[in-house]
């Protein structure tokens, strides 16, 4: 196992990719919690406290818009397994290390690290413009609980880029995947959900489709750095309840486990 | 130095059988060749020797499984495709990678790249080099860990006529230290050069396994040209013991009997011989031989004949 880590390190260290994703995610993150910091900085009508850090540490997603970050940072998951069969390395790697687990786990630990610990560089980065523009700084207890948030939604962003792509063997394919899904995908379902339930007699009456809004995975994974004021809010008006940062994430979490064991079981078995 | 036992090897696309209980030893100390037409499934039996395509059968080195090798690019080195890398990422940084699970220091990195004569690229990205120089460097991966095993799909692909001896002497050069070096080529003249042993299949299945010149030998396709002022009495005679006797201008070309015999029966029948050359059949024609009625794909002469 450390034999294919010690694989993976090199690969991600000698790739070009790695720096543009990296680097495009901290400078994303620091353009714009710099003008978000300006503009609360002028607002008078902003109210401050935890939320500046919400919104600044997630460019807007705590207020329900997607996670951007992760959309970059995802596709270092995708490039993970993509390149492998976009440039015929495969069989390559599998002659230097045979064992397809180690292989395959070797990806899903460094692809989990690094995004994580990008995420919580784009955090650092919200903090450090609060400092800087003299906002509220957070309590500790969001502190912790949004950064955690940010960071796991984004390592399982990342892991699920992963998967996709070895599921599909198809860098562009993985790619499209892990764009469209969470966003053109669940708001599809989202809208066809909303359209079934606006046409019965209760549309505020609990149960029913309305059931699958909880469990789109992505969105149920927002919920872990989205504002409680705003979570949940579409399941709340259609009469559902959302399962909350904790649900949420283990939903997001169990889904991303399913799509590596499925694609695990996959690489084991298919040729290189 | 190992022993390559392949036993019993399958695997099929579909209901497309590619590859049928294939079984061959590659010996220590020796290149063997592995020869078959466009499609008859060279590739996907050494996949298959390296656990790369699922399938049947096993592969042994020295009795252990590729799976099975600790730190398996110390123990065979492989080449089985043309750019195996990232165009973006550095020559040596390619190798530096497959070098690091395998515990192979970068010094040795340096080393094949030398060996390989890229040393004034390797800083450079592969995706601009030619297919040769691609195909040098893939050669380098395989040398890596410096392998008592190598096998070779097509090394010789991309190659200047320079590159392609340079690399005959470095197979023929590694296999007389004792290695087992089990190579793959379409060019069948370079293998009657290079390879002490055969292994030829055809739409997946052994036709031929042994050395190089049993397998030319007996393809039956040897003659012997013979001159005589008596035709007329030595023909009879030698259709007499069995040989195939062809009119070729002022001579006749005989197949199915040695030079010996042919002299032994024109002494017998009183005929006088003026001259008598044997010709041995080439690799191309041996292989051509063996292999006519394996081609998988077939391509057509103008006017539509196959």
């Amino acid at each position: 196992m450390i034999d294919a880590l010690r694989y993976e390190w090199v690969r991600l260290r000698t790739i070009r990719s790695t720096y543009w994703l990296i680097g495009g995610a901290l400078v994303f993150q620091l353009v714009f919690a710099v003008l978000i910091a300006v503009s609360l900085d002028r607002s008078t009508t902003f109210g401050g406290g935890d939320e500046t850090f919400d919104v600044l540490a997630t460019i807007g997603g705590s207020t329900g818009a997607p996670l951007l970050m992760a959309y970059i940072v995802g596709l270092l998951g995708v490039f993970s397994t993509g390149h492998e069969y976009r440039h015929g390395m495969i069989r390559a790697t599998l002659t230097a290390i045979p064992n397809r687990t180690h292989v395959f786990a070797a990806k899903m630990i460094s692809t989990a690290v690094i995004s994580a610990a990008t995420a919580v560089c784009c955090v650092l980065i919200g903090l450090a413009c609060i400092g800087v523009f003299g906002l509220d700084m957070p309590t500790g207890s969001r502190f912790v609980e949004l950064t955690g948030g940010i960071v796991l939604y984004t390592a399982l962003f990342s892991l699920s880029g992963l998967a996709f792509a070895a599921l599909v063997r198809n860098q562009t394919a993985a790619v499209a995947l892990l764009m469209l899904v969470p966003s053109l995908f669940e708001f599809i379902v989202q809208s066809i959900v909303v359209i079934i339930k606006t046409n019965t007699d209760d549309p505020q009456s609990s149960g029913g489709v309305t059931v699958i809004l909880t469990y789109l995975p992505y969105d149920a994974g927002s919920q872990m750095y989205v504002q409680s004021s705003i979570n949940g809010f579409l399941q709340r008006t259609l009469g559902a309840e959302p399962f909350g940062a904790l649900g949420g994430g283990t939903v997001m979490g169990v889904f991303v486990a399913a799509l590596l064991a499925g694609a695990h079981a996959l690489f084991l078995r298919r040729d290189a | 130095m190992a022993l390559i036992e392949a036993r019993s090897l399958g695997k099929s696309f579909g209901t497309h059988r590619a590859v049928e209980d294939l079984s061959f030893t590659v010996h220590p100390g020796s290149v063997t060749g592995f020869l078959g037409p466009n499609g008859s499934g060279k590739s996907t039996t050494m996949r298959l020797m390296l656990g790369l395509d699922r399938g049947q059968g096993s592969t042994t080195f020295d009795g252990l499984t590729f799976a099975e090798l600790d730190h398996p690019m110390r123990h065979v080195g492989a080449l089985l495709e043309a750019k195996p890398f990232h165009p973006t990422r550095k020559a040596r940084n390619h190798l530096r990678m497959l070098a690091a699970p395998n515990g192979i220091a970068d010094r040795r990195v340096d080393e094949v790249i030398e060996m390989v004569g890229l040393t004034g690229v390797a800083g450079g990205r592969p995706g601009s080099f030619s297919l040769g120089m691609g195909q040098r460097l893939g050669i380098a991966a395989a040398l890596l860990g410096d392998p008592h095993t190598l096998i070779l799909d097509e090394p010789s692909n991309g190659l200047d006529p320079q590159g392609i001896t340079w690399l005959r002497n470095l197979l023929k050069f590694l296999a007389s230290q004792g290695r087992s070096v089990f190579v793959s080529s379409h060019l069948l003249q370079e293998m009657g050069l290079l390879a002490d042993e055969l292994v030829v299949i055809g739409r997946g299945r052994m036709l031929a396994n042994g050395p190089v010149q049993d397998f030319v030998s007996h393809s039956g396709l040897a003659s012997v040209s013979v001159r005589s002022p008596d035709l007329s009495v030595l023909g009879p005679a030698l259709e007499a013991i069995g040989a195939t006797v062809t009119a070729d201008g002022d001579a006749v070309v005989v197949r199915g009997a040695t030079a010996e015999q042919i002299g032994d029966a024109a002494h017998a029948a009183g005929a006088r011989v003026h001259q008598l050359t044997t010709r041995q059949a080439t690799l191309e024609e041996a292989f051509l031989a063996a292999t006519g009625l394996d081609e998988e794909f077939r391509g057509t002469r103008a006017g539509g004949r196959p």
